[in-house]
């Protein structure tokens, strides 16, 4: 005890962090707070902002691209917290064995998180090309042909096709938490259930998915913040098109501010973004202090 | 203490979801403005215009010791998105490419651009460029902008598809639809189109819209004059619908981008394309010399004819650095020398009255005349309404391909309308 108040000092925390502290407000905090004013302007990045108060939320209320994309993200959202999870953990539970190749199998699923959404938007772009891309090339030899489609251009299929990339994208990722979570599952337990009379499914389900539980939670967060930062797949595979119809929030705020030039409009979707994000982040860092304290 | 933290966690990830500040804040090309120095900025990404943009400003750079030129190329898209970062950067590009008429008016009357009138003045320009062009360059008596080429739309064919179907040109609304017909019952699309990035579609409306209800009411449209929910726009819609309908365009075409529609044209699926004559840069070989155009076909004779010929050049921001430097750059891309060279390379036509009329090859000076015998010449959708009206027009032009029954119509119309008061109004 002695020695450690002698090398205690208070400020010494503050000291350590001030350097980090002051470039994340001027590069974070900061631009955060002025995108929550321009939200309260009209600016088209030319002349200065004119301050119009809740113009730009109120026009928001009464935009049904905005609604077309929030319910967009939605059902990103639920996509994304069902089948990558549930793929995922399949993956971790099949490969956290010391059966021959896992390692390799473990590295193929892996491997299209290693590669940049836009890349992967690319790729996908081809394969989904309707005259020359592979799928419909496959469906139609293998007398499929009815099956062929417009994968982007069709707006029933675009914004799926598209989720479709990113979930690919994303088992890999599940996976790899998965299997982290899996070291920490005690073996003992799981021994003692299947010598207590539990089948393989009631000992995964009430012994090993139980202390998951950490790593479920932060499962849930990443995909659910992820589908809300959804952007570049749909920037590169459709730009929000047709008409719309794979707007998300993210590209929304894009072409409105970057392509339309109306900036506090942008903004303001930002800010709905944010508050959105907050929510579910406030959750999540409730429930891990939870569990830390 | 813990609720401090909570809340400093929670910004830090909320943090990393607000884009805004993540994109398009792009500083001009280099920092340091030394003397003999000029940053030009250009949106040339096609690989022919490319070529021809990188060897003219070699040949500056060669003729001119004492000036660096920091080029940067920028893809077209990006470009247009990045062009308000650029003009309002503390270093901006000191000379850029851009496009003649309502979107360099647009920065021109919030005081971006730089008065080029001196240099129009001492290069001659004033002389041996037409007064049309030096109108389309002025505001208040002063020049602002340099248009040095432009070109024409026109649908664009194979000569040796239409000849295998025994097809020639049509000049008449009834002609092109038989000459669709005969192509269709051969198996072959009438069109190919690529709506990926949408402005291809932009140029059937601009067309349909000039040949049906004639140039003026196209034109007031363009500006917010006139109504989207007028009958007239209604009609429009109607005569496309029948020929999407009749399966006129080939599937699927907001898949491709313009150019990724090409290869239908390629291998003989579809025959035609409406299109700006930059599809010369981008035909694979093969067909090059298998391309041909005629005038989009009149539909009622009464109507004076209009045609779009968007017209593409340069200006300077108002607070270059190097400003010297960048109107001596002007002054190269608007000499006859390389107007001459570039019409040559590209196709492109000139706008400097002292360029050689004669080495216009057959196509250059059947668009020429296309154009001269026109009664009025728009820029393009894009160029001509502003970008948001834009936006929501091109993205209207996507829904409407999809859906377009009279009640289909009558509500992207007047969702139109709505948008072109709301805009045009402020």
């Amino acid at each position: 005890m002695t020695k450690k108040s002698r090398l205690y000092n208070p400020l010494a925390p503050w000291l350590f962090l001030a350097a980090p502290l002051t470039i994340y407000m001027i590069w974070v905090i900061g631009p955060m707070l002025y995108t929550f004013y321009l939200s309260l302007t009209k600016w088209d990045g030319l002349t200065a902002p004119v301050f119009q108060g809740l113009r730009n939320y109120t026009r928001l209320m009464k935009d049904p691209v905005f609604f077309l994309s929030l319910k967009n993200n939605f059902i990103w959202i639920g996509f994304f917290i069902t089948v990558p999870v549930v793929f995922g953990l399949a993956l971790a539970m099949a490969l956290n064995k010391d059966i021959r190749g896992a390692k390799a199998f473990k590295a193929l699923f892996y491997s299209p998180m290693v590669l940049s959404l836009v890349v992967c938007g690319l790729i996908w772009s081809w394969l989904y090309n309707p005259s020359q891309g592979l799928i419909n090339t496959v469906l139609r030899s293998a007398g499929l042909g009815e099956l062929a489609r417009g994968w982007l251009s069709d707006p029933k299929y675009a914004l799926g096709s598209i989720i479709t990339v990113a979930i690919w994208r994303q088992v890999g990722y599940v996976m790899i938490l998965y299997l982290a979570g899996l070291q920490s599952v005690d073996p003992f337990l799981v021994e003692a259930s299947l010598i207590d009379g539990a089948n393989k499914w009631q000992s995964f389900r009430h012994v090993i998915l139980p202390q998951l539980r950490p790593i479920s939670i932060v499962v849930m967060v990443i995909s659910i913040i992820d589908s809300l930062r959804a952007f570049d797949l749909v920037s590169v595979m459709t730009r929000g098109g047709p008409y719309n119809m794979t707007s998300v929030l993210a590209n929304f705020m894009y072409i409105e501010s970057f392509n339309n030039y109306k900036m506090g409009y942008g903004a303001a979707i930002s800010v709905i973004l944010f508050m959105i994000s907050l929510v579910f982040i406030v959750l999540y860092l409730n429930v891990v202090m939870k569990d830390e304290s | 203490m813990k609720k401090l933290g909570l809340m400093l966690l929670a910004l830090i990830l909320c943090a990393s979801i607000l884009p805004i500040w993540g994109s398009g804040q792009t500083e001009g090309a280099a920092g340091a403005s030394e003397k003999g120095m000029v940053i030009y900025n250009s949106m040339n990404g096609d690989p022919e215009p490319r070529r021809v943009d990188e060897k003219l400003v070699a040949d500056f750079a060669a003729a001119n010791g004492d000036i660096e030129v920091v080029h940067s190329i920028i893809a077209h898209e990006d470009f247009k998105t990045a062009i308000r970062a650029y003009l309002t950067a503390s270093t901006p590009p000191d000379i850029m490419t851009w496009f003649a008429g309502n979107r360099a008016r647009f920065f021109i009357d919030k005081g971006l651009i730089m008065d080029i009138s001196d240099v129009w003045e001492d290069e001659g320009w004033n002389q041996s460029y037409a007064k049309s062009w030096q109108a389309m360059s002025s505001v208040d008596g002063k020049q602002y902008f340099l248009p040095t080429s432009w070109y024409w739309w026109a649908v664009y064919y194979r000569p040796s598809v239409f000849d295998s179907y025994g097809i020639e040109e049509p000049e008449t609304w009834d002609e092109f639809m038989d000459v669709c017909e005969t192509l269709k019952s051969n198996g072959v699309t009438p069109f190919a189109i690529g709506t990926k990035y949408r402005w291809t579609a932009a140029a059937w409306f601009d067309y349909l819209n000039m040949r049906l209800n004639g140039p003026q009411f196209h034109i007031d449209l363009m500006i917010g004059k006139e109504s989207y929910a007028d009958q007239r726009v209604k009609n429009v819609f109607t005569e496309w619908g029948k020929m999407i309908d009749k399966g006129y365009f080939i599937e699927d075409p907001a898949a491709y981008s313009w150019s990724e529609a090409i290869p239908f044209m390629a291998d003989g699926s579809a025959a035609m394309y409406l299109m700006g004559d930059f599809i010369r840069d981008s035909v694979p070989s093969s067909i090059a010399s298998d391309i041909d155009f005629f005038r989009f076909p009149i539909i009622d004779p009464s109507i004076p004819v209009g045609e779009d010929a968007p017209t593409d050049g340069y200006f300077l921001a108002a607070n270059a650095k190097n400003p010297e430097e960048a109107k001596a750059l002007l002054a190269f891309f608007g000499s006859k020398e390389v107007q001459e060279y570039t019409a040559n390379e590209l196709g492109r036509l000139p706008t400097n009255g002292e360029v050689d009329m004669s080495i216009f090859n057959e196509s250059q000076k059947k668009g020429i005349e296309m154009i001269n015998t026109a009664d009025f010449v728009a820029q393009f959708y894009d160029r001509d309404t502003t970008p948001e009206m834009a936006d929501e027009g091109m993205n209207a032009f996507m829904e409407f391909w999809d859906r377009h029954t009279a009640a289909d119509i009558d509500r992207i119309t007047s969702r139109l309308e709505e948008v072109r008061q709301e805009l045009f109004t402020e």
